[in-house]
């Protein structure tokens, strides 16, 4: 059985800046190792776990079970969360590294990444992660100008764009009871919504969706589903799972349907025009020259990835020097970082804990026969932090 | 005297990881456990002398979880000999999907067609209201051993 063994007995101060899974999964490896180490996580929000409670789509049960798994980390006497803490706002860096002989930076990258063509800020163009946010209730997101209209062009062919599809024709009665506010519902299901396309510069083979997404969707009642260049005209029979489902999910489709969903395959976006908001938004095929695709809409979602926010006060670009080693997770001497803040917004929550075990073994090997461990107090020596968990 | 038992576990997410600890806890007083990552197990370390309790996950399109596939590509690879050797599963999936549990059933069927044998009732949980699978694989493995 493989698994390091520290020779050491000194057990260390350890702060998590992030209690998203990236942060939570490399908290679990470390106390493994390091059983009696104290481990601090903070967060800006009041509660834990990240992008597992607001990015995950809430009828995903299964995927959201992990937070129970997280859970079980706050019985443990020696680890703490402390929530309302803005690393850069509320306390600096500096003050945590100072004070703890291991700071790991876990914040992720939450931003919708922007749809940079002409119109892409229009009123009536939403970021999913947003629209992943409001379905689950975060705290910090804006209600405001959010509503669906008719017809609605998700541009994007990832789960996220799928699970924008499924919450946007569920049964309100499902939503309201996995806990979708009631405004968020009214505003999803939109002036009776009618049409929805679904646009990837993909093919259907190469897109980013899973087939079990897809699949998923055959359990909305009401829905017909069609899709467009499902396959490369040059391609030979397809043994792809993917395009599999969604020919499946084509042939099954009801004859009485009130709402219609379509999928797009090869299209870039290249144009969102509209008086005071969104009307059309325009493709062009990325298969055939000069083909161009135009769709109506009064609102369009954009599903195309996360990026740093604008506002970030920790920026891991800002942090780098020559003796970093970002491939290991390693900052600078004692300042780490784990998941999306470490390699970009890709892969899911099994990706980012197989993230967070590989940084949790380059501490480990970094701390191994050190006598750096224990010499700063950590908790007890901050003052704000000490504050927030008393309050 | 009870064999020595190994809890072998398949993750994805590590929720078979953290079920597989809490079982190991559970049933740690009369026997000697010992929980390993299926990634990290050596074919050559299967013994009849050692009672394996599986538990593993199931990925995507029924697939083993990434855990659980060096182990299965070591078996297709090595073919070993497990004539003697016994073990029990206990299944992890999400009834929400299509091949619910098939991840476990994968290795199941993968080890008995290299000769060893399966005892004790096939455990499941399901995932599809939210729970974790800690409970229900605690109660099915101390019910497990306390009828080997």
């Amino acid at each position: 059985m493989k698994g390091r063994k520290v020779a050491v007995q000194l057990q260390p101060t350890i702060c998590i800046v992030g209690s998203g899974p990236s942060g939570c999964y490399l908290a679990q490896f470390l106390l493994k190792q390091w059983p009696e180490s104290q481990i601090v996580i903070v967060d800006r929000l009041d509660h834990p776990y990240g992008l597992a409670l607001y990015g995950v789509a809430p009828d995903h049960h299964g995927t959201r079970a992990v937070t129970k798994q997280f859970d079980r980390l706050w019985l443990n006497p020696n680890v703490k969360f402390v929530g309302n803490i803005e690393v850069g706002r509320d306390l600096e860096l500096a003050e945590l590294q100072a004070n703890f002989d291991i700071v790991v930076l876990a914040t992720g990258l939450h931003q919708d990444r922007k749809l940079s063509i002409v119109g892409g800020s229009l009123p009536g163009v939403v970021g999913a992660g947003r629209v992943t946010r409001l379905i689950n209730a975060h705290p910090h997101e804006p209600f405001a100008d959010f509503a669906v209209g008719q017809s609605l062009v998700i541009v994007g062919q990832g789960n996220v764009a799928i699970d924008i599809v499924r919450l946007s024709l569920s049964d309100p009665a499902k939503l309201s009871e996995i806990g979708v506010p009631a405004s968020v519902i009214d505003a999803l299901r939109g002036k009776a919504i009618q049409h929805i396309s679904v646009v990837g510069r993909s093919s259907c083979e190469l897109a980013k969706f899973d087939a079990a997404m897809i699949k998923e969707l055959a359990q909305l009642s009401g829905v017909s589903f069609s899709a467009h260049n499902l396959e490369e005209p040059a391609s030979h029979e397809s043994k792809s799972a993917k395009v599999a489902a969604v020919r499946d999910l084509v042939e099954s489709s009801p004859a009485n349907a009130t709402v219609s969903v379509d999928f797009y395959f090869g299209w870039q976006p290249s144009e969102i025009s509209g008086d005071k908001s969104v009307e059309v938004i325009r493709f062009t095929s990325l298969t055939q020259p000069n083909e161009t695709l135009e769709l109506k809409a009064d609102t369009v979602i954009t599903a195309i990835g996360f990026e740093e926010n604008d506002a970030a006060l920790i920026r891991r670009a800002q942090l780098v020097d020559a003796q970093s080693n970002i491939e290991a997770g390693v900052l600078s001497a004692g300042l780490y970082c784990v998941g999306w803040f470490r390699r970009g917004p890709t892969g899911t929550i099994p990706a980012n804990r197989a993230d967070a075990k590989m940084v949790s073994e380059s501490i480990l090997s970094d701390f191994e026969n050190s006598e750096r461990l224990g010499v700063k107090l950590g908790l007890p020596a901050v003052k704000k932090l000490q504050e927030e968990l008393n309050s | 005297m009870s064999k020595d038992t190994v809890i072998l576990f398949g993750t994805e997410s590590g929720n078979a990881e953290f079920a597989a600890e809490d079982m190991a806890t559970a049933i740690d007083r009369d026997r000697n456990v010992t929980v390993i990552d299926m990634t990290d197990f050596d074919m050559n370390d299967f013994s009849t002398d050692t009672f394996y309790v599986l538990i593993s996950s199931t990925h995507g399109e029924g697939e083993v979880p990434s855990g659980a596939r060096p182990f299965i590509e070591a078996l297709n690879a090595d073919q070993p000999d497990l004539t003697g050797v016994e073990f029990a599963v206990f299944g992890l999936g999400d009834s929400t999907y299509e091949h619910y549990s098939r991840g476990s059933e994968i290795i199941e069927e993968k080890l008995r067609a290299l000769g060893a044998s399966r005892v004790g009732v096939y455990g499941r949980h399901d995932a599809s209201d939210g729970s974790l699978p800690n409970d229900a694989a605690v109660e099915w493995v101390k019910e497990l051993v306390s009828t080997l």
